[in-house]
């Protein structure tokens, strides 16, 4: 490259030479002509550089910031744009009593309830529905027109239709001849039937009542679990979200708030629940789901788990499709052995049962053998395996506790199927949609603890409702964090580069964040969780953008490393030469001056 | 009478060691065409090929000229083409040598201007240089592009500047960097219509009327372009688009593609654009420098391409090798033509070699072929420099006659 630059400006140089043999004799001046061309050759070169160059490396090197709303963006990390509250719609369906007297049962209740209630952002609100005698019980719920206690008048009925989503419909029923209150939960729906004493209603002018407190314990024992998820969140999100404070204002209200929130939770509670949330998986909008058969013989060697999988499965991965998406398949693998670390089992005489060692569960699965690929679809990976022992070794249980299924946290859930009858030797060959069904309720069950759902209430919807609404929160606290971490990198960081995209995908998220918040205010928690979810995944793509993360390896020294082949070969001779021309134009000034 | 039968014979035999590359050796064709030297992602044949159906990366005019082929004989009738290209450079050659253009311009006359090679011999050195048989058999389409360069230098010396001018826009139009040649190319025409016409036209009206001819030209081709295309403008992005940005890497002999697989991502925009100022820069500088001899600004610009451009091949090459024999006479004043046409030879024999240990034997690696690649480029930038500094001293010697054949010293 020198050598090509050099060639320009040294030409004119040899002009001046003189050849050895006359070494003393002095060149002949140059000429005026030849003096002027240099100027010009010269100055074409700088011309070039300067002209051309320069614009071209401000313009190369220039980084492009976006403009973020880092203030913004740092207030919703802090918590202190938005403080999510979960007000709970809970209503109350009195048919047998008279509405003045249903109304003031639903009162007291509902201050029996902000009595026991420590946890303000997690709170119960009741209202009273308006039922009749003649609807059919099972549809009350659903048909009724309701009577907005807590909320307002009749005249709201139109816009408040979806504006709340029903937590739990509590239908009171009196039962004659009974001693005390009782609460039954409907397992597969959302009411909770209470059947009281008749003299335990109350009159409209006590002012405390027996029954009241009974739904208001109960209510509160039944969203108890969920109360502690929510705060346990609240306060993760508190104490490990705000590692990097930029604003040394440690902002006092989120440390009140933590403190308040410490209060609410015991340490035993927070250690469970600690356990609960490392063994469930981290969120992402799709999982998928493989659910594979193992067996260290030749039989089964079919399994109907299609037909199994659409009567027993789908309908869970449906009703919770709002919370993620999934992908399934299946595998079969026969002689799969157990890894050699594995004790093999052992019979138990005295219960005629083989058992496993507990301290063998973890390595049950034969990780080199069994093909179990860490990563199949889009998402993380959940494995299901249903293990057939062989007829030698069966039955087959945990020792101790006798189990025959377990939970590998982050990875999956393992089904020990036991031939259950003699039966099951009539079609050792291919396993029945029915003698899985059991395998995958065990499953759906894992699969439900996997995505963070609470253990009680016992009732499916209600789970179902929880999660969505600890999934809403914990989404909307993590694409805050989020957004506080891209501002504290931009602010950390200024010679990397913001593309439009990380500023676009910092919009959507704040945009998305404002209305989960505002849906969670307003107790519209699908919504609040449908946008909480666009809120994170548009919160990863702007804090993993590509073009962004390069530069942060890329200190300034390593700019010199950069630049140096290029000033020296090309800016040395550029430089001297011009130096060189300065100096001659400097001189004949002078000259020409006193002369 | 004579001429024309030294001619006749000379591209006869030409023409015929071709056929017999092409025919008798079938393989040859096709091993040449997969050469890194020859064929660069942008001149590629094989490219050139699949744009028959993609139209993409080749100037899109040139597609409908092969298309029209039969697939049936699409081997020998390109064969055919590609032998008619190479002794048409061949006629263009002839004919701005025996414009006599190198030895004596309109400002300037070399005293050594006799001691030269008659065009017979110019065109004999063009046409069995194995470099040209070598790009001949690879069917690279830089062909197009050296013969329109050609052809702008002999339409220039012959006095007719507009279709000079767009015949460089062609060049320009398939290659893009030939339009750098532009600044030589007006001061080349300007001389020779000066020369013939008693008073000087005037300056800046002539560089006026050429510039616009020459856009006018690259409008013409580009509108042409887009028609053909089907109103589509994409294929500017990937045809010039390449040559601008670079984004295929595969090496070939020149100096870009190492440099910018080893560059930090953020800095590339950067790179580019030092590059190809770098390539630019020559232009002004030379054309000042050597008003007086623009045919040779253009013959080092083309030397300094062939070193220095972003997909430079084997053709560049042996363009400027055609060009450089009309230089003849300033052969002697070279001073280093054993080292630099050493250094070309080693070059040429162990380039293949390494790219061979480097690509199939697995035995070296990058740096190998790269290395084979700066020596390359060592020995073409040396053969640049000293026919330079050659030319230069036989200026030199005409402002003092009495230095002639005594030693130089820098002082």
């Amino acid at each position: 490259m020198a050598q090509g630059i050099d060639a320009g400006p040294e030409d004119a140089n040899f002009k001046v030479a003189s050849s050895p043999a006359n070494a003393q004799k002095q060149p002949p001046p140059e000429s005026p002509k030849s003096i002027k061309t240099r100027g010009f050759v010269i100055l074409s070169f700088w011309a070039v550089v300067l002209l051309l160059g320069l614009p071209v490396w401000l313009w190369t090197t220039s980084i492009h910031r976006a403009r973020l709303p880092l203030q913004h963006m740092l207030d919703w990390a802090d918590g202190k744009t938005c403080k999510p509250t979960f007000p709970l719609q809970i209503t109350i369906e009195a048919p047998f009593l008279q509405e003045p007297e249903a109304a003031h049962l639903v009162r007291m209740t509902q201050h029996a309830l902000d009595d026991l209630n420590e946890f303000s952002a997690h709170h119960l609100r009741l209202r009273l529905a308006k039922s009749f005698l003649s609807r059919d019980f099972q549809n009350a719920s659903m048909t009724s027109i309701e009577d907005e206690y807590a909320i307002g008048p009749l005249t709201q009925f139109g816009n408040t239709d979806g504006l709340d989503e029903e937590a739990l419909t509590v239908r009171l029923q009196p039962q004659p001849g009974a001693q005390t209150a009782r609460a039954e939960l409907q397992s597969h729906s959302t009411r909770l039937d209470v059947f009281y004493v008749s003299h335990q209603s109350p009159s409209v002018s006590s002012s405390s009542s027996t029954l009241a407190t009974f739904i208001a314990t109960k209510l509160q024992e039944l969203f108890a679990e969920e109360q502690a998820i929510v705060a346990y969140i609240l306060q993760s999100a508190q104490t490990m979200g705000h590692a990097p404070q930029i604003s040394s204002s440690a902002s006092s209200a989120s440390r009140e708030f933590r403190s308040r929130s410490h209060r609410s939770l015991n340490p035993e509670l927070a250690a469970r629940l600690d356990s609960r949330m490392t063994r469930s998986l981290k969120y992402a909008p799709t999982y998928h789901i493989t659910v594979s058969l193992f067996t260290p013989s030749a039989a089964p060697s079919s399994w109907e788990i299609e037909l199994a999988l659409a009567e027993y499965f789908t309908p869970l991965l449906d009703s919770i499709s709002g919370v993620s998406n999934f992908t399934v398949d299946t595998q079969v693998q026969l002689y799969a052995t157990f890894s050699p670390s594995v004790h093999s089992p052992e019979y138990d005489a005295e219960q005629q049962i083989w058992t496993l060692r507990e301290e063998d569960l973890s390595g049950f699965i034969n990780a080199a053998e069994w093909p179990l690929s860490p990563s199949i679809g889009a998402g993380p990976t959940l494995n299901f395996v249903l293990y057939v022992p062989d007829r030698s070794t069966s039955p087959l249980v945990v020792r101790g506790s006798q189990a025959s299924s377990w939970l590998i946290p982050q990875w999956g859930g393992v089904v020990i199927l036991n031939p259950q009858n003699a039966n099951a030797t009539l079609n050792e060959a291919t396993l029945l949609k029915e003698s899985i069904q059991p395998a995958l309720l065990t499953f759906s069950h894992q699969l439900l603890s996997f995505l963070g759902a609470p253990q009680t209430p016992p009732s499916l919807p209600l789970q179902l409702q929880t999660l969505t609404r600890i999934r809403a929160a914990s989404l909307l606290l993590s694409a805050s964090s989020t957004m506080g971490s891209l501002a504290w990198v931009t602010v950390a960081l200024p010679s990397i580069a913001i593309p439009e995209t990380v500023s676009s995908a910092v919009d959507t998220t704040l945009g998305h964040l404002r209305s989960t918040c505002e849906a969670l205010k307003e107790g519209r928690f699908k919504d609040a969780l449908e946008n909480a979810r666009i809120a994170e995944i548009q919160a990863e793509k702007g804090f993993f953008e590509k073009s962004m993360v390069g530069q942060v390896y890329f200190p300034d020294e390593h700019k010199v490393a950069v630049y140096l082949p290029l000033l020296g070969p090309v800016g040395v001779p550029l430089v001297m030469s011009a130096l060189k021309e300065l100096r001659r134009l400097w001189a004949s000034r002078k000259a020409g001056q006193p002369g | 009478m004579v001429i024309d039968r030294r001619k006749a014979i000379l591209f006869s035999s030409a023409a015929a060691l071709r056929f017999i590359l092409f025919f008798a050796f079938p393989s040859l064709p096709d091993l040449l065409t997969g050469r890194v030297e020859i064929s660069t992602p942008v001149t590629s044949f094989k490219r050139l090929q699949e744009g028959l159906f993609l139209y993409t990366h080749n100037a899109p005019l040139l597609l409908p000229l092969f298309a029209l082929v039969p697939p049936s004989l699409f081997s020998p009738l390109t064969a055919l083409l590609y032998i008619l290209l190479d002794l048409l450079c061949a006629n263009a050659l002839i004919k701005i040598t025996e414009s006599g253009e190198s030895g004596s311009s309109r400002l300037f006359t070399s005293p050594r201007k006799d001691m030269k090679w008659d065009s017979i011999a110019v065109a004999a050195a063009y046409l069995f240089n194995p470099f040209t048989i070598a790009t001949c058999i690879g069917r690279p389409t830089s062909v197009f592009t050296n013969c329109a360069i050609l052809y702008a230098i002999t339409q220039a010396v012959s006095g007719k500047p507009i279709t000079s001018m767009l015949t460089l826009g062609l060049a320009s139009y398939l290659s893009l960097y030939p339009a750098l040649l532009l600044p030589p190319l007006i001061l080349l025409c300007y001389d020779r219509k000066a020369r013939d016409t008693k008073t000087p036209p005037a300056a800046t009206f002539s560089t006026a009327t050429f510039v616009s001819v020459f856009s006018a030209s690259i409008a013409w081709f580009l509108y042409l372009s887009k028609v053909l295309t089907g109103g589509s403008s994409e294929y500017l992005a990937s045809t010039y688009g390449v040559h601008l940005l670079l984004p295929d890497l595969t090496p070939n002999v020149g100096l870009w593609w190492y440099f910018f697989i080893e560059m930090f991502d953020s800095f590339r925009e950067f790179f580019l654009g030092v590059f190809w100022l770098h390539l630019g820069g020559y232009v002004g500088a030379l054309c000042i420098r050597l008003r007086t001899q623009p045919l040779f600004v253009i013959t080092t610009l083309l030397g300094i391409f062939a070193i220095f451009k972003p997909y430079p091949s084997i053709s560049d090459t042996s363009l400027y090798f055609a060009m450089l024999p009309l230089y003849r006479h300033i052969f002697p004043l070279m001073r280093y033509t054993f080292f630099a046409m050493a250094t070309i030879l080693y070059a040429t024999l162990l380039g293949p070699a390494f790219y061979y240990l480097w690509i199939y034997a697995g035995s070296g690696n990058a740096n190998f072929f790269y290395a084979i690649t700066l020596v390359w480029s060592l020995g073409l930038s040396e053969i640049v420099a000293d026919s330079l500094f050659a030319v230069l001293r036989d200026e030199w010697e005409v402002e003092r006659p009495e230095m002639k054949g005594k030693d130089i010293r820098q002082i």
